[in-house]
This record gives structure tokens, C-alpha cells and sequence, in this order.
């Protein structure tokens, strides 16, 4: 009872005018750049970031959540019309989404990704209704070694899941974890690392550092290749996909929305990693495992629903514990600390409206998901033609404003060039930016957490082993640690990694 | 024969040198965290928690280094094989002569030109085009920034915009 009157209230917040005028705003510029290849979500939300500032905070978060969930369902256009994903999550879709649309059956491609995200969405946000308030009771009872080892597994279980080498990943979550404690010490008020500037005696911000890392950084990739694209010119039609369809599609969908829905909970783990599982997961179940990769409809409809509900899953631990599951959520966390809110288990009770205006909003806006994707496909597809050479000044333009307008502060102007120039590099010799940017967040955090508890134990480091929840995480996080050593399970780990940027 | 002994040192071997980098970062952070007073552990200071990453990241960049030396690894070169790599330079070039135009010029004066230049130099577009955009986009951007958001862009020396 207390949940249909929690989710009536919520619904009250998100039907705001307003309100609902920044979820479109969400989703559609989500659409945007799940569609447009070279701009992903996380880009996306970090140019955005800024414009949070002007409104409420429930609109701010409201448009940055749509931002994501959105660039998941955009993300599927791009792959089955060009063979090109928007966003990573979407790698997956080009296999069989591509040569379906080849096959001339782009329509039912397109379709059952749309209904296939927007039911595994509606899932993860029920999900999410009775989940979310009963960790949240849970979690109450979290002490500062709990939230460290927990912020320390969703550390590891990051660099364990990202592409190359596991030293370079540790090696960029301690960079991370440095860059976010610089300015003064929240105990000792000492400045650290400020090097005499005034300007980082609060610290690096977020902003600058992740426009830099992700906006600039990808656009200089991007202008090293010549980014050619092979769209489908025929008209599509079909979009409601037939009884067959349907059919062959529905356990796909099911099963994708569970496995996408549980390992988006996980920490590190996200809508790319639940793709491409929902993808093998498939091949593996099917009694025709050598349709899949010419054109298999279930090859779309898993997937797609799988990122879809990862999308959703990953806000349990955001809102649940304040810890962010993966860089997206970290940006949404960097969006609430903004506004001066500190998500966790006090939220919910605390700031009803705030928690379950989001998740109502989440729910409209997979509506609007659905009016955009199916019969405005049209003006999408006119979209792709957009050339990337006129569209990267004008990215370079938007993330220089943004940052300025966050902080009104050229200083940061010249922090994201600086980050900008170090990303590519980085991203060049193989050093992987999401470790460093969710140990930026969770450097501060992290940091905290430790000397209170080392405090409150009176230095008896036992106190993150005796107690039960401490102890499971920190012997799970050696574990994917050490893993990288055994033969057997490196290779298992280099199936799995995954360029969360793509 | 082992592969191991097949690998020849090299100098430019890029993977030797991000690990050396990681190593003389992580040097810096633990002698940052010994000035700031590492504490005890039952009242850790502010740099007590700076040391140890620093000490994890020395570990890590090691374990980088032992790797490049011991299986090898690309050159910088290699890196940069069959990319235009003067592209992404040029872009360089023109964002850090923007950051130190902003302040003095100011944002019209330096955001029009530097469009141009990103418009022009790296996939050229034509002059009918880049005029439009890079004069159009940026003053279109300023309004809305002033006149509705009430935001104040650099005006520099010039005090234009």
C-alpha cells in the first residue's frame, strides 16, 4: 500500500510541466546520441551536467537519467541502419540487426528493439519500486567499513571488467582516487596538492574533468579516422513486428530483461556487459544457433532488452547505498552532489518526492522513448547523414560553454583541455578513463570512510573482516584480483572486458 | 626457444613508458602524502591515505614496467600506424591557443575563429558552410547565454560580448 501511495506521489512529481519538459528533453537528446555514432552517454550527460544547475534538482536528475536510458534505445537505430553502434550497449545489435535491415526487414528490427527496450524498461522500474525500498532498509545499517569495501569491490569489479591490461586499470583507479581528493582535507582543512592555486582549494571539478576525459578526448579519437557509413536507404516500413516475430521474440526479451536487470545491480557491471551476455545466452539456448549473426530476430530482441533493464537495474545501488555501480551512475551522482544531495538509504524516507519522481519519470519517459523511436524513425535516420566534420567544432564549442557556465571560472576551461589532451593520450597507449573518473567520484568517499572507521575501531583494521557484509566484499574484490593471474580465468576475463567506450 | 627470450628491449617501446610515468606519479603522490603528515591508524592524517595509493600505484606501474620489459610491447609509432594523427594534433593546437586566447579576447572573439579553424583544417568544409556556422553558432550561443540565462561569457580586453 505504502508503495502505490509513494508511487501516486512520484507520478505527482514527474507530471509536472515542467518536470515532463526536461524528461523529453532527456530522452530526446538521449535518442540524439544513441543515434549519432562518436557521441555516446556518457559524453552526452557530461556536456549536460552544467545545464542541471539552472532547475530544480529533480529536473536536473530527471533529464540526465532520460540522457541515459534514452542513448540505450538510440543506440539500436544506428546499429541496424549503418552496422554502426551509437553506444556500446548497442555492439551487439549491429549483428544481426544489420543483416536483417540488409534482408529488407529493418521495420521489425527497429520494432521489436523499441518494445523490447520498453518492456524490459517498464520491468527494471518496477523492479526498481520494490527493490530499491526495502535495500534501502537494509543499508541503513551500513557503517563506514561497509560503504569502503563496498566502494572498493565496485572499484575492482570496473577494472577487472575493463579492456586490456588490469594494472592500467588499478593504475587509473588510484589516479582517480588522487585527482578527487585535491583541496582541502574535509578533517584537517590542510590543502593537498593545490599546487598555490586558489582555484583547487575545492578541488578539481567534475565537470571539466569528465568533458575533458570523455567530450574532448573522443573527438580527438574520432577526427583520426575517416568515419564512413553504410546506411540503408530503403524506406522502412513493417515496424510492428508480425505474430511470428513476436514469438520467436518474446522469451529472448524475457530472459534478456532478468539477466540485464541482475548484472546491472552488480557493481562495474552495466548494459554492455548484459548485451553481450543476453547475446551468447541466446546462441546457446537457440536450436538454431547458426541463424544467429545472419539476421536472427533474437539477436536484437535479447540484447536490446537486456541494456535496457541494466539501464534500470544500475539505479538500485545508486540510490540505494550512494554508490554508483559504473561511470554513468557516477555522473549522476556528481549531478546530486551538485545540488547539494547526497543519495543513499536516507533519501527515500527523507526525500520521497525526489526518488520516486525519478523513477515515475523514468516510467513516462520510456513512454516518450517509445512515440520517438517508432514513428519519428524518419527524422533519425535524416540525422545519421549529418557530417561528422560539422558536428565535432560545433561538440568542441558546446563542451567549452558548458564548462565555463558550471563554475563561470576560465580556469576550467583550461582543466578539460588539459584532461582532454591527457585522455587521448591515455586512450592511445591503452589506459582505460572510466576506472579513473568512478575513482574520482568515489575518491572523497572512499578516503572518508576509511579514516572513520579506521577511527572509530581505534585502528584495529579487523573491523573490515569481522563484519559480514565488509568481509564478503572485500574477499570477492581479492579474488577478481588475483583472478587475472590463473590462465584460466584470464582468458574468461578477457572474454567479458569490455571498451565501455565505443 | 621461449617467445620470452625472443623479446628484444626497446627504447620506444610505449608500454615502458606509460609505466614509468605511473611510477614517477606514483613517487610524487607517496612523497606528497609523507609531507602532509600521515598520522596514525587509529587517527589517520591527510596524507595517509595519499601514501598508500601512491605505494599502490608504484605496485601497479611496476607490474606495467616488469611486463614491457619482459613480453615487449608496441611502439609509440605503432600507435599511431594507419590514423591521421596530424588531425587530432591540429585540433590540440588550435583548443590550447583557444584557452589562452579566451581571457584576453574574450569568448566572441575567440570562439569565432577558433570554429573556423576546427571547420576548415581538419575535414575541410566549405567556406559557405564554415562561414555560417562558426559566425552564426557562437553568436546565437552568447545570446542565449546572456540574454536568457543571464550567464556572462569572457568579454576580454575588448569588452566585446
Amino acid at each position: 500500500m505504502d508503495t502505490l501511495v509513494n508511487v501516486a506521489h512520484g507520478f505527482g512529481v514527474a507530471l509536472q510541466p515542467i518536470n515532463l519538459i526536461y524528461c523529453f528533453i532527456g530522452v530526446f537528446i538521449g535518442t540524439l546520441v544513441g543515434v549519432l555514432p562518436g557521441i555516446g552517454p556518457i559524453s552526452a550527460m557530461s556536456l549536460l551536467l552544467p545545464i542541471t544547475l539552472s532547475g530544480t534538482p529533480e529536473s536536473g536528475i530527471i533529464m540526465m537519467a532520460g540522457i541515459y536510458y534514452g542513448s540505450m534505445y538510440g543506440g539500436s537505430t544506428t546499429s541496424i541502419l549503418v552496422n554502426i553502434p551509437g553506444e556500446a550497449a548497442s555492439v551487439v545489435t549491429c549483428i544481426d540487426g544489420h543483416q536483417m535491415a540488409k534482408k529488407g526487414r529493418a521495420g521489425p528490427a527497429l520494432g521489436i528493439a523499441a518494445f523490447g527496450s520498453f518492456f524490459a524498461g517498464t520491468f527494471a522500474l518496477i523492479a526498481l519500486m520494490l527493490v530499491a525500498p526495502k535495500l534501502a532498509s537494509v543499508a541503513i545499517a551500513f557503517g563506514p567499513a561497509e560503504y569502503f569495501s563496498l566502494m572498493v569491490l565496485g572499484l575492482v569489479v570496473l577494472t577487472f571488467l575493463t579492456q586490456g591490461s588490469m594494472a592500467k586499470a588499478l593504475l587509473m583507479a588510484c589516479i582517480g582516487v588522487v585527482l578527487g581528493v585535491v583541496g582541502l582535507d574535509s578533517i584537517t582543512a590542510q590543502p593537498r596538492l593545490t599546487f598555490g592555486r586558489v582555484e583547487l582549494i575545492d578541488g578539481i571539478g567534475l565537470v571539466p574533468v569528465v568533458m575533458g576525459l570523455f567530450g574532448v578526448a573522443e573527438v580527438l579519437l574520432n577526427t583520426e579516422q575517416v568515419i564512413k557509413r553504410d546506411i540503408i536507404n530503403t524506406k522502412i516500413t513493417h515496424l510492428l513486428p508480425s505474430r511470428e516475430d513476436w514469438k520467436v521474440s518474446t522469451g529472448p526479451m524475457s530472459r534478456g530483461t532478468i539477466l540485464g536487470f541482475f548484472l546491472g545491480i552488480l557493481p562495474g557491471g552495466g548494459a554492455v556487459i548484459s548485451s553481450f551476455a543476453s547475446y551468447a545466452l541466446e546462441k546457446r539456448l537457440s536450436k538454431t544457433p547458426d541463424r544467429f549473426g545472419h539476421g536472427a530476430i533474437e539477436g536484437v530482441a535479447g540484447p536490446e532488452a537486456a541494456n535496457n533493464a541494466a539501464a534500470g537495474g544500475a539505479f538500485i545501488p545508486l540510490m540505494t547505498l550512494g554508490i554508483p555501480p559504473n561511470v554513468v551512475m557516477a555522473l549522476l551522482l556528481g549531478a546530486f552532489i551538485i545540488h547539494g544531495l547526497q543519495p543513499g538509504p536516507l533519501m527515500i524516507t527523507q526525500n520521497p518526492g525526489l526518488f520516486w519522481g525519478i523513477v515515475a519519470s523514468m516510467y513516462i519517459g520510456n513512454l516518450m522513448l517509445l512515440v520517438l523511436n517508432l514513428p519519428m524513425i524518419g527524422m533519425w535516420v535524416q540525422l545519421l547523414k549529418l557530417p561528422y566534420n560539422v558536428l565535432f567544432p560545433l561538440i568542441i564549442l558546446f563542451t567549452i560553454i558548458g564548462v565555463y557556465c558550471s563554475s563561470n571560472n576560465v580556469f576550467d576551461v583550461h582543466v578539460m583541455i588539459a584532461f582532454g589532451v591527457i585522455g587521448y593520450f591515455m586512450r592511445k597507449l591503452g589506459y582505460e578513463p572510466a576506472p579513473l573518473v568512478l575513482a574520482f567520484v568515489l575518491g572523497p568517499m572512499l578516503e572518508n570512510n576509511l579514516r572513520k572507521s579506521l577511527i572509530l575501531s581505534q585502528g584495529d583494521l579487523m573491523t573490515f573482516v569481522e563484519r559480514p557484509i565488509s568481509a564478503v566484499c572485500l574477499t570477492f574484490a581479492l579474488v577478481l584480483l588475483v583472478a587475472p593471474l590463473l590462465p584460466a580465468l584470464r582468458k574468461k576475463r578477457e572474454m567479458v572486458a569490455l571498451d565501455e567506450e565505443v | 626457444m621461449s617467445d620470452q627470450s625472443n623479446v628484444k628491449f626497446r627504447l620506444n617501446n610505449s608500454e615502458l613508458w606509460g609505466g614509468l610515468i605511473g611510477l614517477a606519479l606514483g613517487g610524487y603522490v607517496i612523497w606528497s602524502g609523507l609531507k602532509l603528515k600521515l598520522g596514525t591508524i587509529n587517527d589517520p592524517g591527510a596524507g595517509f591515505v595519499l601514501f598508500y595509493t601512491g605505494i599502490l600505484m608504484c605496485l601497479f606501474a611496476t607490474s606495467i614496467i616488469i611486463a614491457a620489459l619482459t613480453e615487449g610491447g608496441p611502439t609509440f609509432g605503432s600507435r599511431w600506424v594507419n590514423t591521421r594523427w596530424t588531425k587530432p594534433l591540429l585540433v590540440i593546437v588550435c583548443l590550447v591557443a583557444f584557452s589562452f586566447a579566451l581571457n584576453p579576447l574574450g569568448f566572441l572573439l575567440s570562439s569565432i575563429p577558433l570554429m573556423l579553424l576546427l571547420l576548415r583544417v581538419v575535414d575541410p568544409v566549405s567556406w559557405s558552410l564554415a562561414v555560417p556556422i562558426a559566425v552564426l553558432v557562437p553568436l546565437g550561443m552568447w545570446w542565449i547565454l546572456k540574454r536568457l540565462l543571464l550567464i556572462q561569457l569572457p568579454s576580454g580586453i575588448f569588452e566585446i560580448g
